[in-house]
């Protein structure tokens, strides 16, 4: 009946991440700065990919919801608030580096475009999401509810990144993510910019992984505390419990 | 009944956000305003933000700042701004100024430089500078 809750530490990915990490530093390093911002364009190297792994993050939330709902497996639910968890951390990143970038550029850490707001919006229901998981003890009442809000949510991402295009915003409007095909000509950005995605990527797995890793040592501690409590078959006699807490025998 | 309320509520609560989002959207999400709709506009005191390029060759030093035109194309419009500009502020990049409309000149106290969605190397025949 208790749960396996031996720990599978898988250290491999977290090898794979520094390297990507330390290849994509160098690149955004080496690569020409901007004829406009200079060597700003460094932080756009970072900014951006913690953007769309904030997109890919919230897309894999999606994933984990329907995946619950459909076959009620707590795997993917597990796999929805992690990458919920994970999405959260990129979208301030991508938050506080923008803020970096804007104060240097535009004269101003923060103002309320279009971009700018739904981004912090889509923090803020990100935010709640978690809020929500936490607020629901019951795992059954808890993973269908946050799957609900993970489905719902989505509409956002569409929304957050063609905000610059659909309105006229100070957050200038998708480099490559857009109609026209994209605007980075020059080689070296561009491989900057993908060595950025690909660490990011790499990073996101690792911490997803560790994540689910640790929800699933947390259901299996949860499960078993659930079968401690409940009374022995045929117990006619409590024993008198001296201990401040109540059940506090272990 | 009582699981019709648990749905219902949420359920219409987000409609009227929803609609509330729609309805306001058109008019707030529009950060500044062009020259073109600038030159349409009464002279009043309101404080709105004028949007658009700055035209090479009409910067010049004032007193209290800088006076410049911007355009967006189409219509152009002198602007006198009070303060310092930042630093990435030049002939032709796009600038968003806040101030107010006098009918012929916008007086403007704050400056933001809007980047624009290209990134260029200075001279891109020459990736390594200095090599």
């Amino acid at each position: 009946m208790t749960a396996q809750a031996e720990i599978r530490d898988r250290r491999w990915p977290w090898y794979v991440a520094v390297v990507a990490v330390a290849v994509a530093l160098s690149l955004s390093m080496i690569s020409p700065p901007d004829a406009v911002q200079g060597d700003l364009i460094r932080i756009m190297y970072i900014h951006v990919p913690a953007a769309w792994l904030a997109y890919l993050a919230f897309t894999v939330t999606l994933v984990g919801s329907i995946g619950y709902l459909a076959t009620k497996r707590m795997v993917f639910d597990r796999l929805a608030a992690s990458s919920a968890e994970v999405g959260v951390y990129f979208t301030g990143l991508a938050i506080l580096l923008g803020m970096i970038w804007g104060k240097p550029t535009w004269g101003v850490w923060w103002t309320w475009d279009a971009r700018l707001t739904l981004t912090a919006i889509m923090l803020f229901v990100y935010l709640g999401y978690l809020a929500l998981r936490r607020a629901t003890p019951d795992p059954d009442a808890r993973a269908k509810r946050s799957a609900i809000l993970g489905v719902l949510a989505i509409v956002q991402i569409p929304i957050v990144h063609f905000s610059v295009v659909w309105w006229r915003t100070l957050h200038q409007p998708p480099s490559i993510i857009r109609p026209d095909g994209p605007a980075i000509q020059d080689p070296l950005m561009v491989i900057a910019l993908i060595a950025g995605v690909v660490a990011f990527t790499v990073v996101y797995v690792a911490l997803v992984a560790k994540r689910m890793e640790l929800a699933r040592i947390e259901d299996a501690i949860v499960a078993r505390e659930a079968t401690f409590e409940r009374p022995v078959a045929g117990e006619a006699v409590v024993a008198p419990d001296l201990s401040p807490e109540p059940g506090g025998a272990r | 009944m009582k699981r019709y309320w648990k749905f219902l509520v949420p359920a219409g609560l987000a409609v009227v956000a929803l609609g509330f989002l729609i309805a306001n959207l058109n008019s707030n999400l529009v950060y500044f305003n062009t020259p073109t709709e600038l030159m349409q506009r009464q002279a009043d005191d309101a404080r709105l933000r004028l949007g658009g390029q700055v035209v090479p060759g009409t910067v010049a030093e004032s007193a209290t700042g800088a006076v410049f035109e911007v355009t967006d194309g189409r219509e152009t419009v002198l602007v006198d701004h009070t303060g310092a500009p930042p630093d990435l502020f030049q002939e032709g990049i796009g600038v968003v100024v806040e101030g107010s409309w006098d009918g012929s000149e916008f007086h403007s106290d704050t400056m933001l430089v809007k980047h624009d969605e290209n990134y260029s190397p200075e001279n891109p025949d020459e990736p390594f500078p200095g090599s």
